[in-house]
């Protein structure tokens, strides 16, 4: 489904992504880890179009993606979601939805029958007229997710969905999450929360210094030495 | 997004008629005033399509009027081609030219002030421009020669013709204006204004949309050029391509409330007779004593009403729902 094959991004002599490779199937839950700085953030823009690589491929369904632009990444069936919540403040919560329907709901009738689908989906359907800057966090995180849904994509890109939430909010989107899994969407997640990504991926790739430093199951990445190291520190003192 | 006033359909009704009788019972003077009001109302309706919806607030764009008022003038004059035909040459040449600054500035990413200023440099070098070409009349301008009344040449006799052309131009401008905002075109221009990139992240093409309401806004602006040409029967580059215009339009939208479908029309039948009347008022009297006035009035509703009279309005009857809606118990902010 996706295939990243020696990506590699430099700012100004600084290299934030080195020589990455890796794959994610369909029907996968593919989790994303690293230390701040590892190269997370710049890897998640690359692939939904906000960043061009300086070199390397990525392939989304066969497609080479490198240089479309994020609404053309988006209409192809993929999308991502904000670490900091993006809404759209003077829009309703439907409405938010709404702009992300149209993308295969042209028609207004349509896309609103979509979304309120959506905010169903996400619990959000009581707060179909508040204004996005009305939202409490767990409702804009919510939003946030969909919003995504709402353009149909087939792998969807969440970073950080689960940060700055309680414990309950939490589980809350381990549920969706999985819910939507099951239903066949394909998800590429960035999480600090351990708890997260243990609980939901079934694959997990570890960034250190912009580059792969290990990728296993859950259990097999928590004891990879190179990948204690990383978040632990080398143990030479 | 939501268009107020949307269930007072009666009253709409009702405002409609009045403005269609009044020049039955007004007189040349009141008529002139709305006519004014009409024609700043259609301009500020025009820029709010891309100042208000899409949030990229121009401040040249009389460059588009103007470019309106000079190609319908100068075809009526030189060639006697009726600005009824040379309206949409002027429009059709706005458009092309708003296509031109759209992609210049949205390609390179300009937003805010840095576009602003674009649009500012843009206008202000149309009027250096057209003041050193001779054959449209340089500094001194064109003047549209009176043939007498000639609805077929947009000339009338008496002010009543030229309101009626208003009144339906701007009918028309606001029938559009709220046609586009209620589809997906209207959607994907807010969420610009919005966040830029989350609209991208959803699938809104940024650069084409806003691209789209800069052309759709410059046409709409220069056909209004054509009419400010016929009604005031003369123009030069400072008064039509100049900051003058400019800011008169865009002021009108922001005090009445941006982005909002009424809010460019509310503003202008506020704020135009203010200006006018305290003219006649006062104007005698005390020199810039009206334009004091006039200040004052800007300052204190930019003061109290941030978001214009039309976001005021809504913010109240927002209130007066959620007030109402929590005596069952929803949360009150």
């Amino acid at each position: 489904m996706l295939v990243v094959s020696d990506l590699r991004r430099d700012f100004d002599g600084l290299t934030a992504v080195h020589d990455l490779s890796f794959t994610v199937e369909p029907g996968e839950i593919v989790g994303m880890i690293g230390p701040n700085g590892a190269g997370k953030t710049t890897t998640f823009a690359m692939l939904a179009g906000f960043l061009t690589p300086t070199s390397g491929e990525i392939l989304f369904q066969g497609k080479r993606i490198n240089n479309l632009k994020p609404h053309q990444v988006c209409k192809l069936g993929l999308t991502r979601t904000f670490q900091i919540v993006q809404p759209f403040p003077d829009m309703t919560a439907l409405e938010n939805i709404m702009v992300g329907a149209y993308v295969r709901y042209p028609n207004t009738t349509d896309a609103k029958h979509k979304a309120m689908e959506v905010l169903e989906r996400v619990n959000l359907l009581h707060k179909a007229d508040t204004l996005g800057k009305n939202l409490t966090l767990i409702e804009l995180k919510r939003l946030e997710i969909g919003k995504a849904l709402a353009t149909e994509p087939s792998l969807l890109l969440l970073d950080e969905v689960a940060s700055g939430l309680k414990d309950a909010e939490v589980d809350n989107i381990l549920v969706l999450v999985r819910q939507l899994n099951k239903e066949g969407i394909t998800f590429l997640i960035v999480e600090h929360l351990m708890k997260v990504i243990m609980n939901l991926s079934q694959r997990v790739i570890v960034l250190d210094f912009g580059q792969m430093i290990g990728q296993g199951t859950p259990q097999e990445v928590s004891r990879n030495p190179a990948v204690l190291a990383a978040y632990l520190g080398k143990e030479e003192e | 997004m939501k268009t107020p006033l949307k269930n007072s359909s009666t009253l709409l009704a009702l405002l409609l008629l009045m403005a269609f009788v009044l020049p039955l019972f007004a007189g040349e003077y009141l008529i002139h005033i709305g006519v004014l009001v009409l024609f700043y109302a259609y301009m500020a309706v025009a820029w709010n399509i891309l100042g208000g919806y899409a949030g990229q607030h121009s401040l040249g764009h009389a460059l588009f009027m103007g470019i309106g008022a000079y190609t319908s003038t100068y075809l009526f004059t030189r060639l006697g081609l009726t600005p009824w035909i040379g309206m949409w040459l002027g429009g059709a040449l706005a458009g092309l030219t708003g296509w031109f600054v759209g992609y210049l500035c949205f390609r390179y990413g300009l937003k805010g002030p840095y576009f602003a200023l674009v649009t500012i440099a843009m206008a202000e070098a149309a009027v250096y421009l057209v003041n050193n070409i001779t054959a449209v009349g340089g500094a001194q301008g064109l003047e549209v020669a009176w043939t007498g009344s000639a609805p077929l040449l947009m000339q009338f006799d008496g002010k009543s013709g030229y309101y009626y052309v208003i009144l339906v131009m701007s009918i028309l401008a606001v029938w559009l204006s709220s046609w586009l905002i209620k589809r997906r075109f209207g959607y994907q221009l807010v969420s610009v204004r919005e966040n830029e990139d989350a609209a991208e992240a959803l699938g809104v093409d940024t650069l084409r949309v806003k691209i789209q309401a800069s052309i759709i806004s410059a046409i709409m602006t220069a056909l209004g050029g054509t009419f400010f040409a016929q009604y005031f029967t003369y123009i030069n580059p400072r008064n039509v391509f100049g900051e003058g215009p400019s800011i008169q339009i865009l002021l009108f939208a922001i005090i009445g409330g941006l982005g909002t479908v009424w809010g460019p029309v509310v503003g202008a039948l506020v704020l135009v007779p203010v200006a006018e009347l305290s003219r006649g008022w006062l104007g005698g009297s005390f020199a810039g004593a009206h334009i004091l006035l006039y200040g004052t009035v800007l300052v204190l509703v930019m003061l109290f009403m941030p978001n214009g009279i039309v976001g005021l309005y809504e913010k109240l009857r927002g209130k007066m729902k959620s007030y109402r809606s929590s005596n069952q118990g929803s949360e009150a902010s």
